[in-house]
């Protein structure tokens, strides 16, 4: 690995400065599991390294008042997966936290780097944009909020301009009667998605779709959504019928390439798979949501949504 | 760029020189001299450098020196010694979960891990806690087995 200027930020403002005042090219760090072998392989040489890991308020999970919460960037998958109120609002974002990697990478990646490693497969990225998170970038300029599907433009690239870096990610609470989950295609262990996939369903009183999402990842240039889902389901019941046209769907936004994990035609066969366990298994989690927790619930926004998810 | 780096390994702390672009394991083998600590795939996938920061189970060849600035770190040396072997240690003999030998410091690693969360874990937790570790030897059983029977004489020894 060729050697860089390794400088500790203590503040986001000092981190933007040190960015800014960079000669050459400069990287973030947070949790290095990524950035590490980008360093060490990587054709470019990198001039300084600033390290996130010194401000205070970058690693905190904090609860907003709709229910939702504020994650810091530097919030580790091990953290995630710890924290009761993710794990009871949001367990598709704690079920693809938790297959991340392993153990020991886990204790290290963070939900920032994550994002910013923008990896067409990445297992935290994927529920996030299920969740409808958004980021809130921070540079030069100021802050901005950008929805995920704005942050990734192409693997392993992000809209992200010199000086800017993600500060937090925000996810908004979920109305009563959601659930959500998360699948993978995978080995048991310390694997990349062959693809992945988040849904979050929510549900009126008479059990039809009342709002959808679909994430899907490994099968296309970034982690991307199928908006087509909302039509697909707006306003039925999940049933065989309408998980048929999940699976079109899924399969139709897919744009897989073949690689060694996988051949873009099972990849996009997957995707269909994966899209109507998601949806299904979603669903389920929001009747049973709704089953705990009706009237009452109903007439104001709460971060509904049971253990979902299967890694 | 050179660092003036404090930390403390296994207990004892250390004032080295390091590189900005120096690992944590290589601080380890080379300037420490503490070998226990393996250079495996050297890119996060094998566990075999597995060690604790700050009692937190982590891969050090994903890790620069200067990130371990004012932390403990343990190796499997600080673990115990031939003459007073940990509970672990004591289990893996016993239990000859051990063939060539080369991923055993990076389980013992995670195994104390483990087991400071879950007093009596069950074998997919046990599967779940060293799924970071590859073993090309055993197959896994016996190493299950003695960390099982580790967390039975830690109990037992209160």
């Amino acid at each position: 690995m060729r050697e860089f200027e390794y400088r500790v930020a203590t503040s986001v403002a000092e981190a933007v400065a040190l960015a800014g005042q960079s000669h050459g090219p400069y990287r973030f760090l947070a949790g290095g599991t990524d950035l590490f072998l980008a360093l060490e392989h990587g054709a470019r040489r990198i001039e300084r390294v600033i390290d996130l890991k010194g401000i205070p308020e970058m690693d905190r999970i904090a609860a907003l008042p709709d229910g939702g919460y504020e994650l810091g960037a530097l919030v580790r998958m091990t953290d995630i997966m710890a924290h009761p109120g993710l794990r009871a609002s949001f367990p598709a974002l704690v079920a693809g936290a938790a297959v991340v990697g392993g153990p020991p990478i886990r204790n290290r990646a963070t939900v920032g780097g994550n994002l910013c490693n923008a990896s067409p497969a990445a297992d935290a990225s994927t529920p996030l944009l299920g969740y409808r998170a958004k980021a809130m970038v921070v540079g030069g300029s100021g802050e901005r909020t950008i929805p995920l599907s704005a942050l990734w433009t192409s693997p392993r690239q992000t809209c992200l301009v010199p000086g800017e870096l993600v500060r937090a990610i925000r996810l908004p609470a979920l109305p009563a009667g959601s659930g959500a989950s998360f699948q993978r295609l995978t080995r048991s262990a310390m694997d990349i998605a062959g693809v992945n996939a988040a849904a979050v369903v929510t549900l009126d009183d008479q059990g039809r779709v009342a709002d959808a999402t679909l994430a899907l990842g490994a099968v296309a240039p970034t982690v991307i959504d199928v908006p087509e889902i909302d039509a697909a389901l707006h306003g039925r019941t999940v049933d065989q019928s309408t998980l048929r046209t999940v699976e079109e769907a899924a399969r139709a936004a897919a744009q897989p390439i073949d690689d060694v994990r996988a051949s873009a035609d099972y990849r996009r066969e997957m995707a269909g798979v994966l899209a109507r366990r998601a949806v299904q298994e979603a669903a389920e989690v929001a009747v049973a949501a709704q089953a705990a927790a009706p009237q009452a619930a109903r007439s104001a926004p709460s971060a509904a949504g049971q253990a979902g998810g299967t890694p | 760029m050179k660092h003036a780096l404090e930390l403390t390994v296994n207990g004892t702390p250390h004032t080295v020189e390091v590189e900005s672009r120096t690992s944590l394991l290589t601080l380890l083998r080379e300037q420490l001299e503490l070998t226990g600590t393996k250079r495996g795939c050297e890119e996060g996938e094998c566990g075999g450098c597995s060690v604790l920061l700050d009692g937190a189970l982590v891969d050090s060849c994903l890790i620069f020196a200067v990130e371990a600035q004012g932390r403990a770190v343990t190796t499997v040396e600080g673990l115990g010694d031939p003459e007073h072997l940990s509970p672990l240690q004591q289990a893996f003999a016993e239990t000859g979960a051990s063939q060539c030998g080369f991923c055993i410091p990076g389980i013992l690693i995670a195994a104390t891990a483990l087991l400071e969360s879950h007093a009596d874990p069950d074998e997919e937790t046990i599967r779940q806690g060293i799924s970071g570790n590859l073993c090309r030897c055993t197959g896994y059983t016996r190493i299950v087995e003695a960390i099982r029977l580790a967390a039975q004489l830690r109990r037992s020894s209160g």
